[in-house]
């Protein structure tokens, strides 16, 4: 390793002495001297020593040269450090406070140990050495013993997840840009299994990874939280997360802070909540929140949920939308999820010209009538047109919160859909890789009649949540309930005046598994150390280094110039 | 007493390239010589004379035996004895004048080149001789006997001498075993043969030339001249030198192949001081930055 690797193109130079000595084989000057053959005589007895003076200054002058070149490439050597003064290190610690760290074990939280141990790194640190700080947000903070201190100490419990295997690569890479003798990252972690999932740490070379050991590695830490919660034919379905093995506990749900069900669920299981219809007949946007009774970890014992609640879509099928669809239609007025009226056309045509309001346009059945079909969606402004028959194919990529559950569907019988090149965002489903389902404005066009003569969805239990996801969702636009990593909250997406999405945020499920990770684990995963408390900070600056041998070299360097110039001062 | 004499100049103990600039080879010939003999109890060189013919004035370098103490006594001056001299040291003084000894390490006017050096030591030593009465000659040479001057006694030979040193011009090659084939036909009798080179030549060539001339029972010396940056290898960070008579050529690098060649050149040097020995050839070593007195003082 070097430095300023570069300088060793000086490397060259060190051909200089051989050249000099060809290329100075010039004509020397003649002079007249009568004893030459005294000359001759000292030249035969002196020759072999002559030319082993030549060769060992020419081999002399060459080292001298690689020495000076690599001395100015400034090397680094591996060396393991003494005890005492270390060598200039670049050290970054990783300090994990993602929501697990806020679990509270044998009455103290794990952050409080993990920030002592942190510190204790740190305050090891020389007036000479470079000193980095990674959290849970990724950022790498480069700052002073006493800078990086503060932020230590002022460090709470963060609601992002940090995973240790792509936060540890960053850091070793980072580390290994300084230019200094030694480079070493410390991980203080609860060394959760679940931030290990991600492959392996590729650490440079040279890079020292050492690891915190687990505070209870192979026991079990029990814990339970509330994974996503959904909305649902009339419930809440609650995912219960945690460490395996861990028991059922407690299920709450409660809208506006009243008490409304109640279950019992345990890591790895749904609790279904049913929630009371006058909740769901009254339109408009819900937040409720599901709760476990307290344990160890409290960030993940609380989850909000969100849900929309539309009108049922007053819909008009034609005939040319055909009989399979006006029967899964007079299914969903039955279950009033629909209603007839026209607010949302089912045709083989678009309607009303350019007036047209939500429509679904399947293709006419007769061939003939696609170009009049395509010039009609043209007048209503539309970017997607019927084009050739397509090959046929299954379902594929369909987004289940807007289409429901079709993948898989088998399709006989298509028309391509032609439309922009950058068709991605309208494109809600596919067949062979082609668009087969899109949606363009308030306009949805699908690839195939539905009828079984082009499709098996009719013929599946799919195929009713699939016209009902048409008409209440797809057609009109509505977006789903996402959920985004962060503190819990609920935040509505506002267009205009009006409500058109949600984002729940919450901790990453995979926080609750407290399961802590093998130390096998962690050398394997991070390439590290794995020390315990007590050997933990005082590993650090003592670790294999690399020191910088310039010195060495230059003293070398002046050696062997000492030693030429006594070799050249020597006469034979 | 003897009158105190101020002191001379003694140019035999200067720097030989400030002496060289002094003037001629004969004016730091004579420089160099007087200085050196005042320096001397006695003359380095003796012959063979019995018969006494008159008195001259005492002269540094005269030995004190010849001083005449009567004379000393009665007139409080200094003479000495002069003999019929019956000289029988024949002396000849080999120069290499070969290219590789027209050379010096440092530009003008700092250091002589080998040549320079050998031809001012070689005129001082026959000036010697022939002070003493020696008949002196010369043989200047590189790779053939290019000047020689048999060897004499009488006036004018030194001029001849130092005229024949003059005439040399700078040769190529170093062959000095031909020059002392053609010295032993000039050396009949037992003599002296001083030999100055900068030994850039074959070994074993000279050596057998050198024996024979033992054999021949003649008295033997040599002196190896070198500038001093052939001791000591210096020069730029890598070069290419050249051989200025054979032409060969070698790249090195002085500073990594200078103790090397400064081990090489000792050992050299011990080779021949020692196979000179053994062979009872006084050989000295000498480098062209010495004084020519300290060069002269080795014979004595």
């Amino acid at each position: 390793m070097f430095v300023h690797p570069l300088a060793l193109l000086g490397l060259v130079a060190a051909a200089i002495p051989a050249l000099l000595h060809l290329l100075q084989r010039r004509t020397p000057p003649e002079l007249v001297f009568p004893a030459v053959r005294y000359l001759s005589e000292a030249e035969r007895r002196s020759a072999r020593k002559l030319r082993l003076r030549h060769l060992l200054l020419l081999l002399l002058r060459t080292l001298l040269i690689a020495l000076l070149v690599l001395a100015a490439a400034r090397p680094l050597m591996r060396v393991r450090s003494a005890v005492g003064p270390h060598a200039p290190t670049a050290l970054a610690v990783i300090l994990d406070n993602s929501p697990s760290a806020g679990a509270v074990i044998e009455g103290h939280p794990v952050l409080d140990r993990l920030k002592v141990a942190a510190r204790a790194v740190l305050a090891r640190a020389a007036s000479g050495d470079r000193l980095f700080l990674m959290l849970a947000d990724g950022v790498l903070r480069a700052g002073t013993r006493q800078d990086l201190g503060s932020v230590i100490d002022s460090t709470a419990v963060a609601p992002q997840r940090l995973d240790l295997v792509l936060a540890v690569s960053r850091a070793a890479r980072a580390l290994d840009a300084q230019p200094l003798a030694s480079r070493e990252v410390y991980v203080v972690s609860d060394e959760q299994r679940t931030t290990l999932a991600q492959g392996r740490v590729d650490s440079p070379r040279g890079v020292r990874i050492v690891a915190l050991a687990p505070l209870r590695s192979g026991h079990l830490a029990e814990n339970r939280g509330v994974g996503p919660v959904r909305v649902a034919e009339g419930a809440v379905i609650a995912t219960i997360v945690g460490t395996p093995g861990t028991g059922p506990a407690p299920v709450t749900l409660r809208l506006r802070g009243q008490l409304l069900g109640r279950g019992l669920g345990a890591p790895g299981t749904a609790v279904t909540l049913p929630l009371p219809s006058a909740v769901l007949t009254s339109g408009g946007w819900g937040v409720g929140e599901v709760d476990l009774e307290p344990d160890e970890l409290r960030a993940d014992d609380r989850r909000l949920f969100a849900w929309h609640v539309t009108p049922p879509a007053a819909v008009t099928a034609t005939p040319g939308a055909g009989p399979f669809v006006a029967a899964a239609l007079a299914v969903l007025e039955g279950g009033h999820r629909v209603t007839v009226g026209g607010d949302v056309i089912v045709s083989d045509f678009p309607p009303g010209g350019g007036t047209g309001g939500p429509s679904v346009i399947v293709p006419p059945g007769d061939p003939a009538l696609v170009g009049q079909v395509n010039r009609a969606l043209t007048a209503r402004g539309g970017r997607w047109r019927f084009g050739l028959a397509g090959t046929p194919g299954r379902v594929t990529g369909t987004p289940a919160a807007v289409t429901g559950v079709i993948d898989g569907a088998l399709v006989a019988r298509r028309l391509r859909l032609d439309g922009p090149a950058d068709d991605s965002a309208d494109v809600l489903a596919r067949v062979n890789g082609e668009p087969w389902l899109v949606r363009s404005g308030d306009l949805v066009l699908l690839g195939s009649r539905l009828d079984t003569a082009w499709t098996a969805l009719p013929a599946t239990p799919a195929f009713v949540p699939f016209v009902d996801a048409l008409v209440n969702r797809a057609v009109r636009g509505e977006a789903a309930v996402t959920e985004a990593e962060g503190t819990a909250r609920v935040v509505f997406t506002v267009v205009g005046t009006d409500t058109t999405g949600a984002t729940v945020f919450a901790p990453d499920p995979r926080e609750s598994d407290l399961t802590p990770a093998s130390s096998e684990l962690l050398q394997s995963a991070l390439q590290a150390d794995v020390q315990d408390d007590a050997a933990f900070a005082a590993s650090a600056f003592a670790g294999v280094g690399r020191t910088e041998i310039t010195g060495m070299l230059l003293a070398l360097a002046l050696a062997v110039a000492l030693i030429e110039s006594g070799v050249a001062a020597l006469t034979p | 007493m003897p009158s105190v004499q101020p002191r001379a100049v003694r140019y035999d103990l200067l720097d030989p390239a400030e002496v060289a600039r002094l003037g001629g080879i004969e004016i730091v010939a004579q420089g160099v010589v007087e200085g050196f003999l005042s320096g001397l109890h006695r003359s380095p060189f003796r012959g063979f004379s019995v018969e006494f013919t008159e008195h001259r004035a005492y002269q540094p370098g005269d030995e004190p035996r010849y001083l005449d103490w009567r004379i000393l006594g009665r007139t409080d001056r200094l003479f000495v004895k002069q003999f019929e001299e019956e000289t029988n040291l024949r002396a000849m003084v080999l120069v290499d004048t070969s290219r590789s000894m027209a050379w010096r390490g440092s530009p003008p006017p700092e250091r002589l080149t080998k040549r320079e050096y050998a031809d001012r030591l070689a005129a001082a030593l026959g000036l010697i001789l022939l002070r003493q009465r020696d008949a002196t000659g010369l043989i200047t040479f590189d790779d053939a006997v290019r000047e020689l001057v048999p060897p004499r006694v009488k006036t004018g030979q030194w001029a001849r001498f130092v005229q024949a040193l003059l005439a040399t011009p700078d040769g190529h090659g170093t062959a000095a075993e031909a020059a002392l084939v053609r010295l032993t036909g000039l050396l009949v009798r037992r003599g002296l043969v001083v030999l100055i080179s900068d030994l850039l030549l074959d070994r074993e060539l000279l050596l057998t030339a050198l024996r024979y001339l033992r054999h021949r029972g003649h008295q033997v010396i040599v002196f190896h001249l070198m500038d001093p940056a052939e001791v000591e290898l210096a020069g730029p960070p890598e070069v290419r030198f050249r051989d200025p008579e054979s032409r060969s050529s070698l790249v090195v690098r002085p500073r990594e192949l200078a103790r090397a060649y400064r081990e090489t050149v000792s050992r050299e040097i011990a080779a021949w001081r020692s196979v000179c020995r053994r062979h009872g050839i006084a050989y000295h070593h000498v480098t062209t930055d010495q004084p020519f007195g300290l060069a002269l003082r080795r014979l004595t």
